[in-house]
């Protein structure tokens, strides 16, 4: 399987990703800024993150400070709200694992035949993807608060 | 080597011409918008690269050059729901008007654009 057909199936489950993304914020006791946001605040800017992921998966582009406008966004928004960064990084966290745990069960589908190779790419854009966002936000709350 | 002084005040700039530009579109000015958002697209990653090298702080934020869906952001930013449907209604007019996304559009740069126009 191509790193386009992963992007592919990644899109076509993007509502279920982001419920399940939901409830594992929800759940998680560590995370409490999430209280104060209805659910489409919550939401907010996680789908574009996902689309912007898929593209770069698509194209097999490294994510860099040029192409990663939705987590940058993201980062916004969500410092605005009043989101403490702990928060932030940890619902980032959970991005990742339900993302790469998306992913694993795409290459062990035997319907699907996904290559190793491409798995593995997408698998390092994610993770790059939502360290840059995670390198920005650290930035922005540590000068907020110097 | 520019100073932090005018780093801040390059970001100043950049979200006052966002802020226009968001304007612009909300009152359905959607003439040439389009080339002036691909210009400030390379304004604000001029920004986030300098920001990048850890040389500066930020005083205030950039706004986010996203605004793709993100009701949010555009509230937050204090658009009425009148303008915020024009906002979303320029990606429609970009997308109908040049045949691809607003995105698309940018990343296509200037020189897709000039093709389009020869």
């Amino acid at each position: 399987m191509s790193q386009e057909a992963i992007a592919a199936v990644i899109e076509a489950h993007i509502d279920r990703l982001i419920e399940t993304w939901i409830a594992a914020v929800r759940d998680d006791t560590r995370i409490q800024s999430d209280a104060m946001l209805s659910k489409p605040e919550l939401i907010d800017h996680v789908p574009a993150i996902v689309h912007q992921i898929c593209e770069l998966i698509r194209k097999n582009e490294t994510p860099d400070v040029r192409n990663s406008d939705e987590a940058r966004a993201n980062v916004y928004v969500r410092f605005h709200q009043g989101y403490k960064g702990r928060d932030l990084i940890r619902e980032l966290s959970l991005l990742r694992i339900t993302l790469l745990e998306h992913i694993a069960d795409i290459s062990s589908d035997e319907d699907v035949t996904a290559d190793h190779e491409s798995s593995q790419k997408a698998a390092r854009i994610v993770n790059l993807y939502l360290d840059e966002e995670m390198r920005y936000a650290i930035s922005v709350y540590g000068s907020a608060s110097e | 080597m520019i100073s932090q002084e005018e780093f801040e005040g390059f970001v100043r700039d950049y979200n006052e011409d966002y802020k226009l530009l968001l304007t612009r579109a909300s009152k359905r000015h959607y003439d040439c918008l389009i080339t002036s958002f691909m210009v400030l697209k390379d304004f604000y990653n001029m920004i986030q690269v300098s920001y990048d090298t850890g040389q500066y702080t930020f005083k205030e934020l950039p706004y986010p050059f996203s605004f793709r869906a993100d009701y949010v952001l555009l509230r937050t930013l204090g658009f009425d729901d009148e303008g915020i449907a024009n906002i979303f209604g320029f990606l429609h007019f970009v997308k109908e008007t040049q045949g691809m996304e607003f995105e698309a559009c940018l990343e296509a740069g200037t020189l897709a654009m000039c093709a389009r126009v020869v």
